[in-house]
């Protein structure tokens, strides 16, 4: 059974949105679509990735070719209506090397739409487990997924792919954490309601922040959304006379003047006794005089500042890519010379089962036909004779053939396929 | 043998120091390796230092090579302890080089066998000595969180975000360990100062002669009483205080 690794499916960038929602596996139905999978004559093992940015098969598989279009078949048949046009445009194939390399990048999250995002792994690790559990794992798949892991693991250790964040709220927290060393004794003022206000307030929350002001133009918006997000609502009059007691104030109120000024910051900074500030103004439009920054111990960041530091993170992590890029050739060069080794074996024992028949019928042959006479003795010598011919013969071609894979893995495979090919030693 | 031992110090406090900015920049190394390594220069110069008391006497404190060899040894320990509980590796980064500099310096001058002035061999000395040393010690590793301290600021305020910044603690923690390390460091020097009169007292007869050493002491004492009490009462923090705090 010659097994090869395939990989076929649609992601961020070879599908738009609609067409991969359409081909899309839900959770509860991936036991089902694994089971109809296993159905298909060349996959001998398989398993289903289904994520927002990416749905894919990886199989391994008895031919190539023919499993390229069973799953393609699959994929078409999963298709919802909703989706009319044709797959073929937006399906990548991948075997053998490229299969592995793929989804080792895939793993280490250089494929994905955010290079260096960590949750891919995990959800890798979960439709891994569900296949499992659907029993199309084997041998192949189990040691291809487990070695995605370590490889995700070694780049994650080994570069700076997943350092420096890259969503508004949390360089926020992450600049905040620059400036504070906890958060559990810190209060957070919310000026406004915009969505990314209130967002990053969550985030904050998540973080430990207890304390929580809120504040709107409208006095039932504020209340509104304090609320939702267990905070204090506060009257917009009110708001500058409890600035002094937010270590971080956030603005994203949609109106065009500024809500703070850097006098009234530098009054609130003296009430505080110089205790460090922290403003971020993550609206639109700005909420915060730029002055304020001219201040000592006051920091502030506009969602600009915030954009640049997310850019200088992303130039940082696609830097750091082309180190990961080298740990995972690295690592499939190791795979595949593992898989050759796979192949060998049995090619070897073929090979010395295919020399040792034709020995045997040989030697049947001449001994009932020229060598009748022959006695006891001279029949054992025969036998000798012949063997130690046939393990002769065969000694330069194995110990080469062991020899070659370790370092370089496409001649081991080469001669692997040589040696089936020229000995006819394919499955019978 | 302790001149060999000094010279052993100094070159693993430059491995060291080494080791601590490629923490620093490069950023892969483990966390550990650089304070390990100081550790291990640590132990060799108290080697040193012991065998240098044993064989000369605490005096010779008096002469320069010594003190040097004496004040980086206390200021070594120091941040040694304050890493054990702040795990402040940026800071090795400042000390590790200061006290290759200052054991190589000692090195160099070589020690030992100076000139030890009359009246050295008292029990007012080693004491105003160690006290006063203490507090230098203490001072330089305020000078370096303050260092720290401005860096970060700075980077903060102009919004530049490198890979040294991610090694720095938070503003508020360096700030915090800022003014402990004030709250110790002014109380030694006070006792230095203090003792040191005394044993001036004793010996010269004048317990404040305004010889040059009492002057800029003196001076200092005010400063560092100053900055304390600003500290304490007016919110003399952050940045204002890590100005003041980087004068030793």
């Amino acid at each position: 059974m010659q097994n090869q690794i395939v990989i076929v499916g649609l992601n961020h960038r070879s599908a738009p949105i609609e067409v991969r929602e359409s081909v899309a596996f839900e959770n509860s139905y991936v036991q089902d679509a694994l089971a109809r999978l296993r159905g298909y004559p060349s996959i001998h093992e398989g398993v289903i990735l289904s994520t927002c940015n990416r749905v894919e098969v990886v199989a391994a598989a008895g031919n190539g070719q023919s499993a390229f279009d069973e799953i393609t078949g699959f994929l078409a048949e999963q298709k919802a209506q909703r989706h009319a046009g044709p797959l073929d445009d937006h399906i990548y194939t991948y075997q053998g090397a490229d299969a592995v390399r793929h989804l080792f990048r895939v793993a280490a999250s250089l494929d994905s739409m955010v290079i260096g995002e960590p949750q891919i792994l995990g959800q890798l690790k979960q439709y891994y487990d569900a296949a499992q559990q659907a029993g199309t794992v084997g041998a192949i798949l189990h040691r291809l997924f487990h070695r995605s892991f370590s490889v995700a693991k070694r780049v994650r250790s080994e570069t700076g792919i997943g350092s420096g964040a890259v969503s508004m709220s949390s360089i926020a927290v992450d600049l905040a954490r620059r400036i504070f060393d906890r958060f559990d004794d810190k209060s957070v003022m919310l000026i406004g309601a915009g969505k990314m206000g209130d967002l990053l307030a969550r985030h904050l929350q998540s973080h430990g922040v207890q304390t929580l002001m809120v504040t709107n133009r409208t006095f039932e918006r504020a209340v509104a959304l304090a609320e939702r997000i267990r905070g204090n609502p506060i009257r917009f009059d009110d708001f500058p006379r409890y600035l002094k007691m937010a270590d971080l104030v956030i603005g994203c109120a949609g109106v065009a003047d500024f809500v703070i000024d850097a006098a009234t910051v530098e009054k609130v900074l003296r009430e505080r006794k110089q205790k460090a500030m922290f403003f971020i103004d993550i609206g639109d439009r700005r909420n915060f005089d730029p002055k304020i920054n001219d201040l000592d111990n006051v920091y502030l960041y506009n969602i600009d500042d915030l954009k640049s530091v997310a850019d200088d993170n992303l130039q940082e992590r696609s830097n750091e890519a082309e180190k990961a890029e080298k740990i995972v050739l690295e690592e499939v060069r190791s795979f595949i010379r593992w898989m050759g080794t796979l192949e060998q074996v049995p090619t070897i024992t073929a090979l010395r089962q295919r020399f040792e028949e034709i020995r045997l019928r040989e030697i049947e042959k001449s001994l009932g036909g020229g060598l009748k006479e022959l006695s006891e003795a001279q029949r054992a010598a025969l036998q000798d004779m012949t063997t130690a011919m046939v393990n002769k013969m065969l000694h330069g071609p194995i110990s080469n053939l062991k020899k070659s894979s370790p370092k370089d893995d496409e001649d081991g495979t080469l001669y692997v396929a040589a040696l089936k090919k020229l000995f006819n030693l394919e499955d019978k | 043998m302790d001149a060999l031992l000094i010279k052993l110090t100094a070159v693993a406090y430059l491995i060291a120091a080494g080791s601590f900015f490629l923490y620093l920049f490069r950023g892969a190394a483990a966390t550990r390796v650089p304070t390990v390594l100081l550790l291990f220069g640590f132990v060799v110069h108290s080697l040193g230092v012991t065998i240098l008391f044993f064989r000369e006497g605490f005096a010779t404190v008096a002469v320069m090579g010594d003190a040097l060899l004496f004040n980086s040894w206390l200021m070594v320990g120091v941040y040694l302890l304050i890493q054990l509980r702040y795990r402040l590796t940026v800071l090795g980064g400042i000390i590790a080089p200061l006290a290759f500099l200052m054991t190589f310096a000692a090195s160099a001058v070589g020690g030992g066998v100076g000139e030890i002035p009359p009246g050295f061999q008292t029990f007012w000395l080693p004491l105003h000595v160690t006290l006063a040393f203490l507090g230098n010690a203490v001072f330089a590793l305020a000078f370096g969180v303050s260092l720290i301290y401005l860096l970060q600021e700075r980077h903060l305020k102009h919004k530049k975000l490198t890979v040294l910044m991610k090694r720095f603690p938070s503003l508020e923690s360096l700030d915090r360990l800022n003014y402990k390390l004030l709250m110790w460091g002014f109380p030694l020097m006070t006792l230095g100062i203090l003792t040191g009169s005394l044993w001036a007292g004793i010996h010269w007869g004048d317990y404040w002669s305004w010889d040059p050493r009492q002057i800029s002491s003196g001076i200092a004492w005010l400063f560092y009483g100053a900055l304390l009490h600003g500290r304490i009462t007016a919110g003399f923090r952050g940045k204002k205080a890590a100005v003041l705090g980087r004068f030793e």
